[in-house]
């Protein structure tokens, strides 16, 4: 716990510190950890060198006290299973609350958010270090428009992707709609189609606008069931992942309350109305997530562009060829052979003689 | 007289046959058909002293004229094809029954039966313009030949037969009026009339026969002929033999003052002879069924009478011209009086074929083409020891005329002086030009700005085409092209052509008919892989130019049927609309802009692409018309298999498979303006491919040879697709209407093509379409409902779908 103190206090040092000196702050940190840190801190300090600059995660500040310290103990979580880098894709229709989701978690205002407003279509990937640790959350455009899966966003998003492994992706939905339909279908196929089926083993459903009253006295927790239930029902299906493959690793349901108007408990937590302090759940579920053995996803170029297509039973070319002249072509021939058997000739052509005698001549 | 076909070249060549030069005698019963005419021999003088001059009337009917390639077909008359014992019937005079063989009174040596088909029919004619004389005698009363006056020109108000025995008048059908020249309302001498009579009597029809005229009040006298048919005993048995080629038999001359037993041995010795003559004689192609019909004739009728005979031969001569036997003659009737009538028939062997060309002024020239190269074209039927059959002639034509070496082709059966009764089957030839060039040129109005058509725009294009054909003279020939739609700038676009083509690979006597064909080429084509679909309107157009040499060997099983395979080298250049080489399709943002980065066109992602790959096709087509429409199945397998030589060394299998199917829903009649029977056509096409696929070589889906209603392309482009198809032809009034429908699929395999170019220009991948057409000649018109925008069109649309 002493350690976690050191590299907190050597944290609230470098908040007052300009990034451009987080480098020698890191370097101080290095100073100062006791020896099993700087193996797990060198990853970050190349990849603070390689992506130039990595803001402190000085939003955790504003949370309350009380989720600060559960926000810590989870990244502590982490650090021992040797994860000191997260990665998490928020993705999901326009207007759901996707940047929102990502400004609460990171408690800053780092995404404008456009209430009336579409996002522009580009990808934002914000990262923040702690202790540490990395956070990156990708930030991407609504995948709909128009009624229609937007091709051209999602092909922007791979490329955006590209080199880069998603640790978690949250799929962010709202709490307070009563329907589900096909577009959220063709979401989950598009998603499915974008990084493979084994997103899904990485994946979060995100509900957003948890604070809020189900109608007709609908008890909330039941509201809520009913509710992750039937998305996850359509997402399956979208995703075409088979019913006990889907249940062997179920995909938790979080809630998310976004607005400022959020209650809070007696710590100035914010919690949601059934009552769970839902910053620090969202954070364990990520954790829980993020170690659940099953393997990240590394966007690479075979999988923004699928496997290669002109690779694809290559080996087989030699077989099909043969196969092709003996049951193809040779059965061809064989009925032109058949057809010059049982062509009709005319009957001066068929009356042979036999009797003629050639030697006459 | 004629009949036409349409030959390779499009030039219509007319098979006809001319009444030739030498002919003497028109044929009265069969004006019509191609025909050998036998005269009659020369122990028959008077007969040669009412020929009439060649018909030219006749000659109108060959309009062969402008065809560049007009095919004649000859056939000149056989001359003493009938001669089978000319002594005998040289005496015939006595009698009357000289040409038939009496079986009695000396077994059949023969006799003439060209007498039957003797009648000349043209003596009116020639005098139909001349005006006549009144008989000048008091009406109804009955004249004798003798009485009648030599120097008046009679015109005869109507014939009539009276036949003596049954005391009766001949009905006009009667085939004894075909035996006559006289006309009613001819004009005749009584000399003309005399030798008619003269040829009545020695026909051996009659055994005797009269002419008497009874005049008319209006001075045309009407002639009764009176006639005791020729009889003999009834037979019942029937055969027919050949007896073209036999030695004719010379009958020992019988001298007048014969003993009985001389007699009676001389006539021994002829019915021997004859005997084994029969015997020699080889049987004749005369098929069971005719025979059945003969003995059926033989047995209703009591005896054997004259006109039972002329029946008899008119069915036998008609089944073999009805066969195509021009040639086949009944030259006798023998054995008559016993219980076998024995008729023996001339067939037309053909005893030699013979080949020569002629130059432009009809010389008979030594030719440039070899002659085993025309051999293999004719049929077997036309070799020395065959039956003449003219339908074997007329493919001997169509197939000399398929190689499109010759500009004349005659196909001519002739006589053989040497060997009675035997045919000389002439081929004569006029050879093409070896050389030829051609330029074509055209002038085109190509879009100027903002798409108008300016005058200033209009280009000089045009094709500039040579040929060399027949190398060495056997068929081999380099041809070549060069296209261009601006000669000022023929670098833009110019395509050309170069091909060598070396027919009978294995040998020009071998059967196997295997070609070669080398050629380089190049030419440049839209790709339809970038092509927007229904909601993208403006895709920038990537053009595909293809360079190459391509080296196969066909070999045709059937007219049709081939299976073909070879190399092809070739280099693919992408261009875009300014035909600066590409390397990626290109695609309009939303923002309105022009990205670059659309699917690759190329495998090495440069923008050209060189490869090499093995070609087979095999194609199984026994389509045929049934009055104008096609029937039957085509099927064709095509694979392209990458052998890993090119850039990115490429290495794939690309194979298609279609399947088409003509199917008749209703059995008719066939024959010339028969109307052609309702179509069903079934149509399947598969196409796929396992390994390296650039877009260029990618399956499209619309269009109108894929699936109608939707552009080129407009449904996708993919790596294995299936088009489905089913169209109803029903006739209509010499053309015919049709509704289809039609449905192609990528099979989801569109994301396995590089750049998923189905995709990025927004096409479903899959699309189907109905509608209904109209075939107005050459051009189909169409109103074609595309089913995925739910919007039809009118479509105008050169040639078949399938």
């Amino acid at each position: 716990m002493g350690e976690w103190n050191l590299v907190q206090s050597v944290e609230e040092l470098a908040r007052y510190n300009t990034p451009s000196r987080i480098r020698s702050v890191a370097a101080l940190a290095l100073l100062l950890l006791p020896p099993p840190l700087p193996s797990s801190l060198s990853p970050f300090l190349s990849s603070a060198m390689a992506s130039q600059i990595i803001r402190e995660w000085s939003g955790i500040n504003t949370f309350a006290p009380a989720t600060q310290k559960k926000l810590l103990e989870l990244l502590g979580k982490l650090k021992q299973e040797d994860v000191n880098s997260l990665t998490i894709l928020v993705m999901g229709k326009g207007g759901v609350g996707k940047s929102s989701t990502l400004n609460s978690i990171i408690g800053e205002r780092v995404v404008s958010i456009s209430p009336f407003q579409s996002e522009g279509p580009r990808p934002v990937m914000v990262s923040r270090s702690r202790a540490g640790f990395t956070l990156n959350i990708i930030d991407t455009p609504g995948l709909i428009e128009g009624g229609y899966i937007n091709d051209l966003a999602l092909d922007i998003i791979k490329r955006f992707l590209l080199n880069k492994t998603i640790d978690v992706l949250l799929y962010v939905d709202r709490l307070d709609a009563y329907r589900v339909d096909n577009l959220d279908k063709l979401v989950a196929k598009a998603i499915t189609d974008s990084f493979g089926k084994e997103i899904w083993n990485k994946a979060i459903i995100a509900l957003t606008h948890a604070q809020f009253s189900p109608p007709d006295g609908l008890p909330y927790e039941e509201f809520f069931s009913k509710r992750s239930e039937a998305l996850l029902k359509v997402l399956r299906s979208g995703a075409r992942i088979k019913k006990e493959a889907f249940q062997a690793s179920s995909i938790p349901v979080v809630l998310v309350e976004n607005s400022g108007r959020c209650n809070t408990n007696d710590n100035g937590e914010k919690v949601l109305p059934n009552s769970t302090v839902w910053i620090p759940h969202l954070v364990q579920t990520i954790t829980e997530i993020a170690l659940n053995g099953s393997k990240s996803i590394h966007v690479d170029k075979n999988l923004i562009e699928g496997p290669n297509p002109n690779q694809r039973g290559k080996l087989w070319i030699p077989l099909l060829f043969t196969l092709q002249y003996f049951f193809v072509m040779k059965p061809i021939e064989g009925l032109i052979k058949k057809d010059i058997a049982r062509e009709s000739r005319p009957a001066w052509e068929t009356r042979e003689p036999g009797f003629r005698k050639r030697d006459l001549y | 007289m004629s009949s036409s076909f349409s030959a390779s070249n499009n030039l219509t060549a007319t098979l006809s046959i001319p009444l030739t030069r030498q002919h003497h005698r028109p044929h009265p019963t069969r004006p019509s058909s191609l025909k050998c005419h036998h005269h009659s021999p020369d122990s028959h003088p008077h007969q040669h002293s009412h020929q009439p001059p060649p018909r030219l009337s006749l000659f109108k009917t060959l309009s062969i004229s402008s065809a560049a390639a007009a095919v004649l077909f000859h056939c000149s008359p056989l001359h003493d094809l009938s001669n089978g014992g000319g002594g005998i019937n040289g005496a015939g005079g006595d009698g009357g029954g000289g040409w038939f063989g009496d079986g009695s009174s000396g077994g059949g040596g023969g006799g003439f039966w060209s007498r039957l088909f003797a009648p000349s029919s043209a003596i009116a004619d020639e005098s139909q313009s001349q005006d006549w004389d009144s008989h000048g005698l008091p009406a109804n009363i009955v004249v004798q030949l003798n009485k009648l006056s030599g120097f008046k020109k009679y015109k005869l108000s109507e014939i009539l037969f009276f036949d003596r025995n049954r005391r009766s008048k001949v009905s006009a059908e009667d085939s004894f009026f075909e035996m006559v020249s006289l006309r009613p309302g001819g004009v005749y001498t009584k000399a003309q009339l005399q030798k008619e009579l003269e040829t009545l009597a020695t026909c051996g029809m009659f055994e005797k026969v009269d002419l008497e005229g009874k005049t008319n009040a209006d001075g045309t006298i009407a002639v009764t002929i009176n006639f005791t048919e020729s009889t003999w005993q009834q037979a019942d048995r029937f055969r027919c033999i050949n007896v073209g080629l036999m030695q004719q038999t010379k009958p020992v001359e019988m001298d007048s003052d014969m003993t009985d037993k001389e007699m009676l041995e001389y006539y021994r010795a002829q019915e021997r002879d004859y005997k084994r003559r029969i015997e020699k004689a080889r049987p004749c192609l005369l098929p069971g069924s005719v025979h059945g019909e003969i003995m059926q004739m033989l047995n209703e009728q009591g005896a054997v009478s004259a006109r039972l005979l002329q029946r008899i031969r008119d069915r036998v001569q008609k089944w073999y011209h009805d066969a195509g036997y021009a040639c086949a003659q009944v030259v006798n009737f023998g054995n008559l009086n016993t219980k076998e009538v024995v008729c023996e028939v001339v067939e037309g062997d053909i005893t030699q074929l013979v080949i020569q060309f002629q130059d432009k002024l009809g010389n008979v020239v030594e030719g440039n083409t070899k002659i085993p190269v025309v051999k293999r074209e004719l049929p077997r039927q036309l070799r020395p020891g065959y039956t003449f059959n003219i339908e074997a002639g007329k493919q001997a034509l169509r197939n000399i005329n398929s190689l499109a070496l010759f500009s004349n082709i005659e196909v001519n059966p002739r006589p053989d002086e040497k060997n009675e009764g035997g045919i000389i089957v002439e081929i004569k030839l006029k050879e093409l030009e070896q050389k030829t060039a051609e330029v074509s040129t055209e002038w085109s109005i190509v879009p100027g700005r903002g798409g108008r058509p300016t005058l200033a725009s209009i280009q000089p294009g045009g094709t500039v085409t040579f040929e060399h054909r027949n190398l060495q003279g056997l068929n081999r020939s380099i041809n070549g092209s060069l296209t261009t739609s601006n000669f000022f700038n023929p670098q833009d676009d110019l395509a050309f052509k170069l091909e060598y083509v070396h027919p009978y690979l294995d040998g020009v006597t071998d059967p196997n008919n295997r070609t070669l064909r080398v050629s380089c080429f190049n030419n440049r084509k839209l790709s339809p892989v970038f092509t927007g679909g229904p909601g993208l309107d403006e895709v920038p157009p990537i053009w595909v130019d293809r360079a190459g040499v391509k080296a196969n060997i066909t070999e045709n099983f059937t007219r049709q049927s081939k299976f073909t395979y070879g190399l092809v080298m070739e280099e693919i250049t992408t261009r875009d609309e300014s035909s600066h080489i590409c390397a990626n399709g290109q695609r309009v943002l939303p923002s309105g802009g022009i990205s670059t980065d659309g699917p690759p066109t190329t495998l090495s992602g440069t923008g050209i692409d060189r490869m090499a790959f093995f070609q087979a096709n095999i194609t199984r087509d026994n389509t045929r018309f049934v009055n104008g429409t096609v029937v039957g199945d085509r099927n064709v397998f095509q694979v392209d298999q990458g052998l890993g030589i090119g850039s990115q060394l490429p290495f794939f299998n690309r194979h298609q498979l279609t399947l088409t199917r003509f199917l008749q829903l209703m059995k008719v009649e066939e024959g010339a303006g028969k109307s052609p029977p309702p179509v069903l056509v079934l149509h399947g096409h598969y196409g796929g491919c396992v390994g390296d696929l650039p877009s260029y070589d990618a399956f499209t889906l619309g269009g109108p040879y894929s699936v109608r209603g939707y552009n080129m392309g407009e449904i996708g482009a993919a790596r294995n697709i299936l088009e489905l198809a089913a169209e109803l032809r029903i006739p209509i009034k010499g053309t015919h209407v049709y509704g289809f429908a039609e449905h192609g699929n990528d099979l989801g395999s569109s994301k396995s093509l590089k750049g998923n170019p189905t995709e990025v220009y927004r096409r479903l991948g899959h699309g189907s379409s109905y509608g209904v057409g109209l075939k107005l000649g050459l051009v189909r018109a169409e109103y074609a409902v595309d089913h995925n925008s739910g919007t039809g069109a009118l479509f105008f649309r050169f040639g078949e779908r399938f």
